[in-house]
Formats: C-alpha cells, sequence, structure tokens
C-alpha cells in the first residue's frame, strides 16, 4: 500500500522524529553531503546524487569503544557502551540499504557483533529512490536498482508535489505518522543505468587469482584507504585499547587491507607484501570470498562511491570488464 | 534477550610466570568467575586472545591440557607490545582472555598412527599439549617421535619437560640448534635438515609441524620429498589477528579465516589455498 | 588538448621503450570519466598510444619512482613536479641515471575531480614561477607558457589576519571530518617514511582512534615532517576525499621555512632542506 506525503508533511515528520530519536540525514557539509545526526530538519538537504561517506559509518562507526574498563572498589568491570536512542537514518539510497544488508552476513552471524547488532535493531531505514543516477552508478548490474525497495522500512519517491511512500516493514509502519492518505499515483519509473558485466564474475577472480593483472593494475594503486572507507560494504577493522588516567577503552577503528601493515605480524612476517597481493585482496574479498562465504551477492552494490574519491580512477566496473575479457583469453 | 558482547573478554588472574627461555615465559592463568572456567572447554590447536589490559589483544595457542585443570597456560614470546605488556604482569595481575577459538588437531583420528612431531623455536608452544596428550593416552598411538629445533640452547622452550618426554616408550626426541654453545654437546643443524637426515616414514604416520614460516616452508618440501602425502602432513598457522570472530577480516588467507577455519590445516587444504600463507 | 605536445610525449617514450634504456614509463593517460586524467605505466611501445597530456593531468607522478627503485623508469613532470625530483635526489631516495625525467613546459592544470573539470586553474598554478621543469633529459615544449602572477601565500595571509581562537576553530571543524583514509600522505611524494610515525604502536604518537583531537594530530604532525620539503603541488588536498584544505597548512609552514631560512624545496638538488640539517653555525637562540 502506498502513501502520499506532502512537503509540508514530510518536515512536520522529520522534525517529530529529530525530537524523539537520533535522526541521522544527509547535510551539506562544505560542498560535500555526509550523512550526520540533525537537531533541525532545516540542516537536512535532499539535493544530491548520494553521500560522499556511506552511512555504513552508523552501524560500524570509524572509532567505537567496544568496552571500558571500569574500577568498582578494585575491582575491574567490563561495560559495552549502548547508544541512548532509537535511530532512524533518513534519505538512505537504495544501493546503500542493499551495502547494510550485506553487512549483516559478518556482523550478525554467530558469534552476533553485539555493537552492530544493536544499533541495527534499534534503526529505522527510510530510504530515498533515486529520481536520476549519476555517472558512476551501476546498482542494476549489482542486484539493486534505483527503486529497490528490499532492504529499508519505507522507501519515499519524490514526486511533483511531494513523495510516494512504501511501507515496507511492520517497524516502517509504526514510525510514519498516522493521518496519511493512500496514493493511487504510479511510481515514476526509475533511470536507466549502463551495465556492467558482472555475471559469473566470481569464478573469474578465481581463475585469474594468480595473473600479472593484479601486479600491473596495482601500479597506480596508492594503497591509501579512501576506497574502503567510502564503501558501503567494506568492513575490516582494528582492534587496541587506549588509556589515560580516567579510564581504559578498548577501541575499534575503521582499517583496510591495503595498507602494508594490515597483515604483518609482531615477528615482522609479512605474508602479503607486494602491491599487487593487497590490491588483489580487497577485490577478491568483494568480489570472490564474500559471496562464497555468505551464498550471497558480491560484496559491491554499485554506488561508485569508490570511482567518485579514488585518486587514480581505479575503477571497480573497469576492473571486472577486464576480468572478464581476460578470462576469455585464458590469462594475460 | 540480551546477547554477550563477543568483544569482552573474561577476567583472570595471573597464576604464575616462569621463564621458559630468555624472550619466552609460560603464564598459569586462571578464569575469576568459576562458571566461565567450567565452561572454558578447549583441545589442543585451539587458540585464545589475551588482553593485556592498556595494551591490546594477541593469539596464543593453548599450551596446556583442560584435563589437568589446573588453568590455562600459555607460552608467550616478547616480541611487540602486547607480549611485553604481558611479561611485565606479576602474579595476581588482571589480564582478559577470549576464546577458544579456532579448531583442533584431531588426535582421535591419529589413533593407531606412527607420530611425527617437528617443532621450531616457539611454534613449540601448540605442540606440547598434543605431545602431553599422547603421553597420556600412549597406547592409543604407535611410534612418537619429537623434533624439536631453537636458534640456541637456550631457546629451547620445553626444557624442562624433554626428560619426561625421553622416559616415555617407543618415543624419540631429536633436538637440534642453529648455533651451539659450549656446554650443547648436541646436534647443530637445521631442522628441516634434520628430518631429512632422520628420515621418518611415511607408513601409517601423521606429521604436525610448526615453526617459523621459513622453517615450516622447507619442512613441508623435506616431508614430501620423504612421501608424506599432503592430508598427511598438519600444520598450525599464524596470522595477525584482531577480532578472533571471522568479522574483521584480518586474518584472511586467500578465502580461509585463521581464526574460523584453522589455525589448524593439512598441507592438501593448505595447497587448495588461493593465497599462501 | 595540444596534439603536438603529446606526439612529442609519445616519441620519445616510444624510443625510451624500443631502446630498452628504460623499463617503463610513467605518465597519464584518460581516465575512465574520459574527460580527466590518471597515472598510467607503459611497457610496451604499442601502449605509448594511451599517453596523453592536458591542463587535466594534476597528478605528481614522481612519487611511484619509489616504488619502481629497481628500474630505471621514465616519468613525466610539470615543473612543480620537478622539484620533488630535486627532492628525491638531495634525499638519496633516487639515483639520477635510474630516472629519465621527461619534463613538460605545462600551461597549467586546472580543477578536477571525478567527471568534472572546472575552466578554473589551479591555485598552485596560479602562483607558480617555473615555466620549465628544472630538471629534465627531454623536453616536451609547443605553446608558449603564460601564467597569471599570482600572489604566493595569498591563502596564508588572508589566515593569518584571524585571531588565534577563529583559526583554531576552523581547524577544528576541518579536522573533524578526516577519516584518517591517508590518501594525503600515500600521495604525497615527500611521504616516504617505511614505517609512518602515525602507524607506530610504540611510543604510541597516535593511535588507531579516528576522532578530531587523533586527527588533529596527525595532519599537524605531518605538515611539520613536510615543513622546508614539502614543492607545493596540493595533490593532497586535491586526493581528499572530504576536501580539508591541506593545502593552507603546508603553505604556511613553507612561507615560515622561507623566512626564517631563505629556503625553497626542490629548487636544487644539491641543497638540504633546513629541518633536516644541522651546521654547527646556526644560531640555535640561547647565549647570544
Amino acid at each position: 500500500m502506498n502513501l502520499y506525503i506532502s512537503r509540508g508533511d514530510l518536515t512536520r515528520w522529520l522534525d517529530q522524529l529529530c525530537r524523539e530519536r537520533i535522526l541521522l540525514a544527509p547535510v551539506r557539509v562544505q560542498e560535500l553531503t555526509l550523512f550526520q545526526p540533525v537537531s533541525k530538519v532545516e540542516e537536512i538537504t535532499l539535493d544530491f546524487g548520494n553521500t560522499t561517506l556511506s552511512p555504513k559509518g552508523w552501524f560500524l562507526p570509524p572509532t567505537e569503544a567496544l568496552f571500558s574498563v571500569q574500577d568498582n572498589d578494585g575491582q575491574s568491570q567490563l561495560v559495552s557502551s549502548i547508544i541512548e536512542k532509537d535511530a532512524v537514518i533518513f534519505g538512505l539510497r537504495p544501493c546503500d540499504a542493499k551495502g547494510i544488508a550485506l553487512m549483516d552476513g559478518p556482523f550478525l552471524r554467530e558469534p552476533s557483533d553485539t555493537p552492530y547488532q544493536e544499533r541495527r535493531a534499534r534503526t529505522s531505514l527510510i530510504g530515498l529512490s533515486c529520481r536520476q543516477a549519476q555517472p558512476e552508478c551501476f546498482c542494476t548490474s549489482m542486484g539493486s536498482a534505483p527503486n529497490d525497495s528490499s532492504h529499508v522500512d519505507i522507501l519515499l519517491t519524490e514526486i511533483e508535489n511531494g513523495y510516494i511512500a512504501q511501507v515496507i516493514t511492520k517497524k516502517g509502519k509504526a514510525l510514519l505518522p498516522k493521518a496519511l492518505v493512500k496514493s493511487e499515483e504510479a511510481l515514476p519509473s526509475p533511470p536507466e543505468l549502463q551495465t556492467v558485466p558482472v555475471k559469473e564474475i566470481t569464478l573469474a577472480v578465481r581463475e585469474l587469482f594468480n595473473d600479472p593483472y593484479w601486479e600491473q593494475l596495482a601500479d597506480r594503486c596508492l594503497h591509501c584507504n579512501v576506497c574502503a572507507y567510502v564503501c558501503p560494504t567494506c568492513y575490516c577493522f582494528d582492534m587496541r585499547d587506549y588509556s589515560n588516567k580516567e579510564n581504559l577503552e578498548r577501541v575499534r577503528s575503521w582499517d583496510s587491507c591495503q595498507s602494508i601493515g594490515f597483515s604483518r605480524i609482531a615477528g615482522g612476517y609479512n605474508p602479503r607484501t607486494t602491491k599487487g597481493a593487497r590490491l588483489r585482496q580487497r577485490f577478491a574479498h568483494k568480489l570472490l570470498y564474500f559471496p562464497e562465504e555468505f551464498q550471497q551477492d558480491i560484496a559491491c552494490v554499485g554506488c561508485g562511491r569508490c570511482i567518485k574519491s579514488c585518486p587514480v580512477n581505479i575503477d571497480i566496473r573497469e576492473t571486472m570488464s577486464d576480468l572478464k575479457r581476460l578470462e576469455v583469453k585464458g590469462g594475460s | 534477550m540480551v546477547l554477550k558482547n563477543p568483544f569482552i573478554p573474561y577476567l583472570a588472574t595471573l597464576k604464575s610466570a616462569v621463564d621458559l627461555t630468555p624472550d619466552v615465559k609460560l603464564l598459569k592463568v586462571e578464569l575469576k568467575n568459576p562458571t566461565e572456567r567450567a565452561s572454558f572447554n578447549y583441545k589442543p590447536g585451539q587458540f585464545a586472545l589475551l588482553s593485556a589490559f592498556g595494551e591490546g589483544e594477541a593469539p596464543f595457542g593453548m599450551v596446556s591440557l583442560p584435563q589437568h585443570g589446573d588453568g590455562l597456560e600459555f607460552a608467550v614470546r616478547r616480541i611487540g607490545t602486547v607480549t611485553r605488556a604481558l611479561h611485565e604482569l606479576e602474579p595476581g595481575d588482571v589480564l582478559g582472555v577470549r576464546g577458544p577459538f579456532g579448531n583442533y588437531f584431531p588426535l582421535e583420528n591419529y589413533v593407531g598412527k606412527n607420530m611425527v612431531i617437528i617443532g621450531g623455536g616457539i611454534g613449540m608452544a601448540p605442540l606440547r599439549p598434543v605431545i602431553n596428550q599422547i603421553l597420556e593416552q600412549r597406547d592409543d598411538y604407535q611410534d612418537l617421535l619429537i623434533i624439536n629445533g631453537a636458534r640456541t640452547p637456550q631457546d629451547l622452550v620445553f626444557a624442562p619437560e624433554f626428560k619426561t618426554w625421553m622416559k616415555t616408550p617407543r618415543t624419540k626426541l631429536e633436538l637440534t640448534v642453529d648455533r651451539g654453545n659450549e656446554q650443547w654437546g648436541g646436534r647443530v643443524a637445521l631442522v628441516p635438515d634434520v628430518v631429512k637426515k632422520l628420515a621418518p616414514s611415511p607408513d601409517n604416520a601423521i606429521t604436525i609441524t610448526c615453526g617459523p614460516p621459513i622453517m615450516i616452508h622447507y619442512t613441508l618440501a623435506v616431508l614430501r620429498e620423504l612421501g608424506f602425502k599432503d592430508n598427511q602432513i598438519v600444520t598450525t598457522l599464524e596470522a595477525k589477528m584482531k577480532c578472533g570472530l571471522g568479522k574483521c577480516a584480518r586474518c584472511n588467507v586467500g578465502d580461509k579465516y585463521v581464526c574460523q577455519d584453522g589455525p589448524v590445516f593439512t598441507l592438501a587444504q593448505i595447497s587448495q589455498f588461493l593465497e599462501q600463507p | 588538448m595540444d596534439s603536438e605536445l603529446i606526439q612529442q610525449i609519445r616519441n620519445q617514450a616510444r624510443s625510451l621503450l624500443e631502446s630498452g634504456e628504460v623499463k617503463g614509463i610513467i605518465g597519464y593517460e584518460r581516465a575512465s570519466d574520459g574527460l580527466t586524467a590518471r597515472p598510467f605505466f607503459a611497457y610496451e611501445p604499442a601502449a605509448v598510444e594511451r599517453l596523453i597530456f592536458d591542463e587535466t593531468c594534476t597528478h605528481n607522478l614522481t612519487k611511484y619512482l619509489l616504488n619502481k627503485k629497481t628500474e630505471k623508469m621514465a616519468v613525466v613532470v610539470k615543473p612543480c613536479d620537478s622539484r620533488t625530483i630535486n627532492l628525491l635526489l638531495n634525499e638519496k631516495q633516487i639515483r639520477r641515471d635510474m630516472v629519465f625525467v621527461m619534463g613538460v613546459a605545462c600551461p597549467g592544470v586546472v580543477e578536477t575531480s571525478w567527471n568534472h573539470k572546472d575552466g578554473t586553474l589551479q591555485a598552485r598554478c596560479k602562483i607558480c614561477q617555473l615555466v620549465e621543469p628544472l630538471v629534465y633529459d627531454f623536453l616536451a615544449r609547443h605553446e608558449a607558457v603564460e601564467r597569471p602572477q599570482g600572489e604566493p601565500y595569498r591563502d596564508v595571509q588572508e589566515m593569518e589576519t584571524k585571531s588565534v581562537t577563529e583559526r583554531k576553530d576552523f581547524w577544528v571543524e576541518q579536522f573533524e571530518r578526516c577519516i584518517r583514509c591517508y590518501a594525503c600522505r600515500q600521495v604525497c611524494p615527500g611521504c616516504y617514511c617505511p614505517e609512518c610515525f602515525v602507524e607506530q604502536l610504540d611510543p604510541l604518537w597516535v593511535g588507531i582512534r579516528i576522532a578530531p583531537k587523533e586527527n588533529e594530530l596527525w595532519q599537524i604532525m605531518r605538515a611539520f615532517h613536510l615543513a622546508g620539503r614539502c614543492i607545493g603541488c596540493d595533490e593532497c588536498e586535491h586526493v581528499c576525499p572530504v576536501n580539508i584544505p591541506l593545502s593552507l597548512l603546508n603553505h604556511k609552514l613553507e612561507k615560515e621555512v622561507k623566512e626564517l631560512f631563505d629556503f625553497q624545496a626542490g629548487l636544487n638538488p644539491e641543497e638540504q632542506p633546513p629541518l633536516t640539517t644541522f651546521k654547527k653555525e646556526e644560531r640555535l637562540g640561547f647565549e647570544e
């Protein structure tokens, strides 16, 4: 059942949400659009393609305390951190919603990652379908679509005088304001996107695992962490203790398989020293290990953020096409 | 239902810390909570993540046997920031334990076999409970050959246990060092060369190897030359680990997680790995 | 796009590869957006057809020389990039006989990002005093180069008029966005430490926390490590995914070094950066 929300209704609804819950929405910050908690509806911008950083940062924050050690009369107690209020992410694109659903694979399987799980359980997702595609978008090739409602609680689609709301889950229904009318309007068709050849890419990566292609592509890779950090489905993290006079925390932070020390052990041995091996790790993880491990779609939702932000234009679409082409050729 | 945060370690007390070599200590640790202590069931091959609170965590193979019931033992080599902090602990200090993680040596499958245990340096640590387990059920296994190497005689980690091992029936202990000293009257040779010289028979045998990557690399080659099939050759892999839960992806070797699918692997499995460890 | 200039580059590259004088050419090719440029490595003569040079060629390719030390490589450099060659030569990170410098008399590069090309000349080009690279083995040159004579350090001077509190608030806001992707460090040819201070755990200078205080420490310390060494290519700022104006920090320290030591990095391979040099006769500030 679809409902109609006028622009005025939307503002009032969001105003209510940001008072009752933590409301994360797209905000304009210095020529960028980023998901941030808002205290006033006016802070929200809906004039954006996609945000620079994905909303995965809410479920897996760049830095998070896993627990802190507190001294109670000489007895150490380990205390988990909690979020104070339920949350809503508003303005989430379907590709990003799919990204979150993919991250559930590693994080919710036994033993469940409780910090992630708690945020996931207490966060509702209000999606915003894309009326326009960006040059870097290719979600339809990756099992999503500009109007895909699969992984959100509510999906909003902008129309001329407001929004059509598709109510997807019970959680979404409970979130909506009461007095909304049904919408009889047909949903507008989504924009057309380029297609990228991904059929059986998993097999291609396996076949070409030891191909010189990776070392060649890695020539220009800087091995920074940009692609992993902007990506909605990259989730490697590091853990370390932080202590000061008051307290001690075990903290986890975003990390990336691209850094040279990622797999180095204390004695100095490093199984993954070459640039090609490190570059390959990221692609192999997303295109091969992840789908095989979780019997799911590959860990790429076609949002194009890596393409947009990579300083040296390593383009995953190009990589996938190259691999398919090389597979046919039998290698480099 | 409130699920337990899997990142929170069990609190434990350090019972004792004994110097085994100039840079290796045997830490005996007891979980504070009796319920946790009782439910911490582990097998040789598995590992735990020890927390030096304020520094961080690192993985250590279990070196004790659960049936001995007197705490968890770990052989810790001082090599980085966490191990240095663990070395600085005194008996009575609090540390954290998470685990047990990973798979284990399926010793029940090796019943009736000749066992060849090859350890180098600190790599002897995960093999010590295997040896002790075999000694406790001596009649379940055939011949036991232990080849133990180290850089110098001082670095032979479980020297105090050699007498016990040697006295056991159908058991041979062959020691070797890379560099001898004045008191050392024994063999001076690299472990792979010793394996080659001793030429253990692959008939009805299982071999378990653990040591520095380079030692394992050459030893596995020698074992293959001697006729051991890849599924007779077992090893335990070391990798940089953080979460121990198969989530942070740091211990990925190809599509395998050392913390979940390992650390125990046969050479047959490793040779199928996409990436070599 | 100046096709004559590109042809010169391609011909020289082809000849270097055919003769075997170099293992490969580090140059630019068209990016996947069909508009901007990206680094390109050519190892076969046929590949040189992909080489381009135009106003989107912003990257400082000299960084890649540090990955290719065992083989002789040719690298395409703009005048600004050539200052990095001098810096790396002085700091003994590259050998002169292992690099074939393909200089380009560059008319300046414009502001670009993915699929976006601005007509506006980049800030560094507006103040650039160099028409030709300072060091080269081959020079590609076509049209006469004319550039606006902008005021150097205008951005720094504007900031210097602000109060300390205003400046602090400005930077606190900027560093909040930093996600410690280290793209700034990875793209910078001056950042080549095998173990960066930020990765050191013992002593722990910064740590792994991605949070404002740690971000500040990271950025400011990196800027100081580049003081007197940064040649102002501003690539750190260009690659930052969250638009932090990093070049402003580097320009400030560049200005300070110029005023204190009358020194600018990369102009002369013989002259050592002042902050990495100790001279007995230096004034140390006491007993005088």
